[in-house]
């Protein structure tokens, strides 16, 4: 949570709250969550059915702000294509076919049809999310993105989302070992602290350097 | 016209390449989920009664 607290307050102190909105939102949407999760799990308990709830809709929540949040990064780096218009729509087709499959999948159930979609939806908007990490990731090397602010965000989000499939592999290989489930929390504070030392660390206008020409005698 | 094709092409693409993607990770799976967001522990009860 504090790591949460650190990125807003570096943000703003780097009056970069606005350019980087949909990744403070996030962050602070992230706060609360935790906050009413907290409260719920001191009232009712970890195996209460109260806590589920809470946990698996404010998840859904979670998963729409980082998908938006992804998908402010890859406007950045698509703007000076003035293919910014493009990434939207893009998004809102991939926002609108996820929950559509995801009503698809969960339709036959008409118990807990809204728990059961927010469940599916945030699953699959996890691995949309992820395959468009990845494919910003090739579109920033490919478009040698220069911007460290903005390439260190995308490579933070990148190792964010392969390391919770790492975690999820793990939890399936060696689900009899305490630490795994120690694993997802421990990586929940890792994109907020990331976030925090790009911002603290480099300014707006600080570029990588390319790699050195390698002079090759004739 | 081709732009927005364009656009509906690679949406479908990366929602097929993701569900794909699901269904290979989770083929295996014991039951565990993944959820990516917050420090919080992940509940011993899932909500979906399939």
């Amino acid at each position: 949570m504090g790591a949460g607290v650190c990125f807003v307050a570096s943000a703003i102190r780097r009056s970069s709250f606005l350019k980087y909105f949909f990744l403070n939102l996030y962050v602070i949407l992230s706060l609360c969550a935790d906050l009413l999760r907290q409260f719920v799990l001191r009232f009712y308990g970890l195996d209460s059915s109260e806590y589920s709830y809470a946990y698996y809709y404010t998840d859904c929540l979670l998963t729409v702000a980082l998908f938006v949040a992804v998908i402010s990064l890859a406007s950045r780096v698509f703007a000076e294509l003035n293919l910014g218009k493009h990434v939207r729509t893009v998004a809102v087709l991939l926002l609108l076919g996820t929950a559509g499959f995801s009503y698809a999948v969960v339709a036959q159930s008409a118990h807990r049809l809204v728990t059961m979609f927010a469940f599916e939806l945030s699953q699959n908007l996890y691995f949309v999310g992820l395959v468009l990490t990845y494919l910003l990731w090739g579109a920033v090397l490919k478009l040698q993105e220069t911007r460290t602010r903005v390439v260190q965000m995308v490579l933070s989000l990148g190792l964010y989302f392969s390391a919770y499939a790492g975690s999820f592999a793990l939890a399936n290989l060696a689900p009899k070992y305490v630490f795994v489930q120690y694993l997802g929390p421990i990586l929940g504070c890792f994109l907020p602290i990331s976030w925090s030392l790009t911002l603290l660390r480099h300014s707006e206008d600080s570029r990588l350097t390319p790699a050195r020409l390698v002079a090759v005698p004739r | 016209m081709s732009r927005k094709l364009g656009a509906l092409a690679l949406a479908l693409g990366i929602l097929v390449g993701a569900m794909e993607l699901k269904t290979l990770v989770t083929a295996h799976s014991k039951g565990a989920v993944i959820m990516a967001n917050g420090v919080s522990p992940v509940p011993v009860k899932l909500p979906p009664a399939n």
